[in-house]
């Protein structure tokens, strides 16, 4: 089937700026699909050449099996919600939502009627006589989304969709977006920093550093086997172990992930260390363990050159992150506490050579 | 910047003093016009008197100089406004090589005292044998309004932001249907005020229209002539008010129009 | 119509894909007109009023010689005209000074403790007096500055008749009456002049947030210090920016002074005899380029200052 969305090894630079660097994509059709990563990683940038606001430097974007080499943004089937919704304040939100067809010449009445029933679908109905400023936040994010599905869009777009909203409303507009993607069946490609947001929307994920595509799979994927040791770190906040810390856990030597949720409080385990930490999550509580013996591996290196291996040790400085669920005793800072995990829950990353 | 402490009495005293200063004098001329007084500017006057109106109004010689302003301020402001509006839409599109040049290049001109505006193109029709005439006045006219409708037109650029035109695009309008829809209606009331304001400039100019017209008299010479060599001088004071409505209605308007937006015509006359 | 794509529809979407691909040229387009305009009329104006500078007048048939020389500069160094431009130059000065101490209150009152309705009745208060009637706002002063205007009215009404005589007694300054003497150019050109000081002062004062004020007083600063050493330097740009307007226009105006004042020349007036009823172009000229080379330096220098942004 030919992919909704497809990157050839496309590149943007701006002068020396790589701000996308290389990537290949492809976003099947009735995906909703989730562009993943810090501010800067590209995938703002990437979102805007499907859309057409930018140009590749290199490389081809294709939608729909078609070259947009060519293809200006008002003439491509994809619309966009925009961070800041961008409504245009000198209209009403019904005639917001109606622009769309206005542009391709549909009969007022028509657009009228149905800039009506996308209100409706998007819960507004009554509200097409007021003016934007007029709107609640959440309101004016409801207007833009039913403005970029008048037109029946291939490919919907949106940028952030959830940034400017409180976390209650958050919540409950993801679920919203979910149901309403799954009865359109359009595909939807969203860009978001936040990685629960990712996690709980998307049916699959690409997670973007430094101008390039780190990992692209489901969700399930992305958080249980982490490709790189960034993405471990970038999503869920894992344990990334060095190689030779892998060894001495009794891996092979290799690049690993360990989740902080996958590891227990034992009496007798692989690891024992002394609690350095401890940061209170209401739903469980995050330890920051030292490993109070480490193997000799983790020690300075034979040939005396300093060792990286502690700084890959969790995400914080030289501790081993164990998430302790609610209602299990937490041991004080300064206790000495044994850790023991599955072997499975020790995910080698295949991305990191 | 707002305090909540009172200001002290000296600063409130000093601040409506200095706005005092600004309108006594333009108060003052309204009482001018009805002095029974014809041959000095006597204080207080000796009585009071309407008829300068009815002789201002009969007076022939003001009504040619009135057309020939108001054509003139009519002309130069329509230019402006389409290449102050040119203007101010590039240099809201992109930054590019030389935008520091053009945007020096549109100040210059008031920036650069009138005198020069006005000799330079006084050395030009030397130069090329260009003789006065009406265009020979729009010609400087245009030249220094392009700034007023450029500055209210490219703080409204601003502030429509690259978003809502990417919006517009984005939905399916081509450039012109952009331009049409989204941007002429949000800048529509900035380029009103802007336009009123090249008007009242231009209908008021004096300094390079006197290098500029030759022979020809608009209002402002008129009055400049009757100052120098004055012959009824209550019909000048009816003139000055009328000037003075006539450009203060515009003003007026101006402010009204972009009242409540970040930028407020005419901070940059 | 393909699913990917809207079909094009007429020249309006075919021009929207080329500006699309080359984004430059509709950049280009929209500048070409304004450039073409400026560039022509207003640059192609200055460069012929700079080589008018370099032409000289023959003396014998009063005719323009079209040929390369420095004598006409040469002859603005002649005492008569050097004191002419010396003249200009000093009463441009003494009217931005004034300007900047009389603005000061008026700004800062309308950034600092102006709200609502006084907001808006500050703003309008400085912009009619901008906006209106440059001609009628000398009148007005030619009315009042007369010898039997008000200010002789109202200074003998209060018994200062023979302090308004000793004033114009002095020297220099003096004259027959305020309407004939430096005193009087120089009021005229401060009131005329003095809302564009005020502007974009107050647009400076406006940018300095309260808090900065605060930390001052906080941090032991007494009024009058942190007058001095916060609110004056950020009121800077703003006060540069007025004075570019000032400065300039005092240099160049010819009206003020021919309507009120003495009979010595300013540099515009000199500009307008010399270019009119004496029809010597190259030295009218050559007068012309002293207030660009002056106010060149000051733009130049102001930009350095950052105080292009408080326009």
């Amino acid at each position: 089937m030919t992919p909704a969305v497809e990157f050839r090894s496309v590149s943007r630079h701006f002068g020396v700026v790589k701000a996308v660097d290389q990537v290949d994509l492809s976003i099947a059709e009735g995906a909703f699909f989730a562009m993943l990563g810090p501010s800067g990683s590209g995938k703002t940038t990437c979102l805007r050449l499907i859309s057409g606001f930018e140009m590749p430097s290199a490389g081809a974007v294709r939608i729909f099996g078609q070259d947009m080499g060519s293809v200006p943004p008002n003439r491509r089937h994809v619309n966009t919600v925009f961070q800041d919704y961008a409504l245009f304040p000198h209209m009403s939100v019904r005639d917001n939502v109606a622009y769309g067809l206005m542009v391709r010449g549909v009969a007022r009445r028509a657009r009228l009627a149905r800039a009506e029933e996308m209100l409706a679908l998007v819960k507004l109905d009554g509200f097409g006589d007021r003016k934007p400023a007029q709107l609640s936040g959440g309101q004016r994010q409801r207007v833009a989304l039913a403005r970029a599905l008048v037109g029946e869009p291939r490919v919907l777009l949106l940028d952030e969709p959830l940034g400017a909203l409180d976390l209650k409303l958050r919540e409950a507009m993801q679920d919203e977006l979910k149901s309403l993607q799954q009865r359109l069946g359009i595909t939807f490609v969203f860009v978001t920093h936040d990685q629960s947001e990712a996690l709980s929307m998307a049916d699959r994920i690409a997670v973007f550093s430094e101008g390039r595509v780190a990992q692209v799979g489901t969700p399930s994927d992305i958080y249980q086997r982490p490709a790189t040791r960034f993405v471990a770190d970038f999503v869920g906040s894992s344990n990334v172990l060095p190689p030779d810390l892998t060894v001495a856990l009794g891996g092979p030597r290799a690049w690993a992930s360990l989740r902080p949720e996958a590891i227990r409080l034992v009496a007798d385990g692989r690891l024992t260390g002394t609690v350095t930490g401890a940061r209170y999550l209401g739903a469980g509580t995050r330890l920051m363990v030292q490993a109070g013996a480490p193997p000799a591996s983790i020690g300075p290196r034979a040939d005396g050159g300093p060792t990286d291996a502690p700084r890959y040790l969790g995400q914080d400085e030289n501790g081993i992150a164990v998430l302790v669920p609610a209602g299990v005793a937490v041991p004080e800072v300064g206790a000495e506490v044994t850790l023991d995990w599955e072997p499975s829950a020790l995910h080698l990353m295949a991305g990191e050579a | 910047m707002r305090s909540d402490g009172r200001p002290p009495l000296a600063l409130t005293l000093a601040a409506v003093g200095g706005l005092l200063f600004l309108h006594l004098p333009i108060v003052l001329i309204f009482l001018y016009a009805f002095t029974t007084e014809e041959r000095s500017y006597q204080f207080p006057p000796p009585g009071l008197t309407a008829k300068w109106f009815a002789v201002a109004w009969n007076r022939a010689d003001i009504w040619p100089p009135l057309y020939l302003s108001l054509r003139v301020a009519a002309i130069s402001s329509a230019m402006a406004l389409v290449l102050g509006t040119l203007c101010a839409a590039a240099m809201a599109r992109a930054r590019f090589f030389g935008r520091d040049t053009v945007s020096l290049l549109v100040v210059l001109p008031i920036a650069l005292p009138g005198i020069i505006t006005g000799m330079s193109l006084r050395s030009a029709f030397a130069i090329g044998e260009i003789p006065f005439s009406t265009f020979t006045i729009v010609l400087g006219h245009a030249t220094f309004c392009i700034v007023i409708v450029y500055n209210n037109a490219v703080a409204r650029f601003r502030r429509l932001g690259a978003s809502m035109l990417e919006a517009s695009a984005d939905l399916g309008a081509n450039a012109f249907q952009t331009f049409a829809h989204v941007i002429l209606p949000n800048l529509g009331s900035a380029l009103l005020a802007g336009g009123m304001l090249a008007f009242a400039l231009s209908f008021d100019e004096v300094i390079v229209t006197t290098f500029t017209a030759g022979q020809q008299s608009t209002l402002p010479i008129w009055m400049l002539n009757e100052l120098v060599r004055p012959r009824q001088r209550p019909v000048t004071n009816v003139v000055a008010i009328v000037v003075v409505m006539a450009t203060f209605l515009p003003i007026l308007a101006a402010y009204y129009l972009t009242r409540g937006a970040e930028e407020t015509a005419g901070g940059g006359k | 119509m393909s699913a990917a794509t809207h079909p094009a529809r007429g020249p309006g979407d075919r021009l929207t894909g080329l500006f699309w691909r080359r984004p430059k040229l509709l950049t280009a387009l929209l500048l070409l007109p304004p450039l073409l305009w400026l560039g022509v009329v207003y640059i192609g104006s200055l460069v012929a009023l700079l080589v008018q500078s370099f032409y000289s007048i023959d003396r014998f048939s009063g005719l323009v010689v079209p040929e390369f020389t420095l004598r006409t500069y040469g002859e603005l160094l002649i005492p008569s005209n050097f004191d002419i431009i010396l003249r200009t130059v000093t009463m441009a000065a003494a009217v931005t000074l004034a300007a900047v101490v009389l603005a000061f209150p008026v700004a800062y009152f309308a950034a600092r403790h102006a709200k609502g309705r006084w907001k808006a009745v500050f703003y309008l208060g400085v912009m009619l007096p901008l906006w209106s009637s440059y001609l009628v706002k000398v009148y007005a002063w030619k009315l009042i500055l007369a010898k039997e205007g008000i200010v002789t009215w109202a200074a003998e009404g209060i018994g200062a008749g023979n302090v308004l005589s000793a004033v114009l007694a002095t020297p220099v300054i003096g004259g027959n009456s305020l309407s004939t003497s430096y005193i009087g150019t120089f009021l005229v050109f401060l009131y005329v002049w003095l809302p564009y000081m005020i502007l974009p002062m107050q647009a400076a004062l406006e940018r300095v947030p309260a808090s900065m004020l605060e930390a001052s007083a906080d941090l032991g600063a007494g009024g009058w210090r942190t007058l001095r050493s916060v609110i004056l330097p950020l009121a800077l740009p703003g006060v540069i920016a007025g004075s570019i307007f000032t400065f300039s226009l005092t240099l160049g105006d010819y009206i003020i002074p021919q309507i009120i004042g003495s009979s010595r020349f300013f540099i515009g007036q000199t500009v307008f005899s010399l270019q009119g009823t004496a029809g010597n172009i190259p030295l009218a000229a050559a007068f012309a380029v002293v207030p660009i080379v002056i106010m060149l330096v000051y733009l130049t220098l102001a930009r350095k200052s950052g105080a292009f942004d408080a326009l």
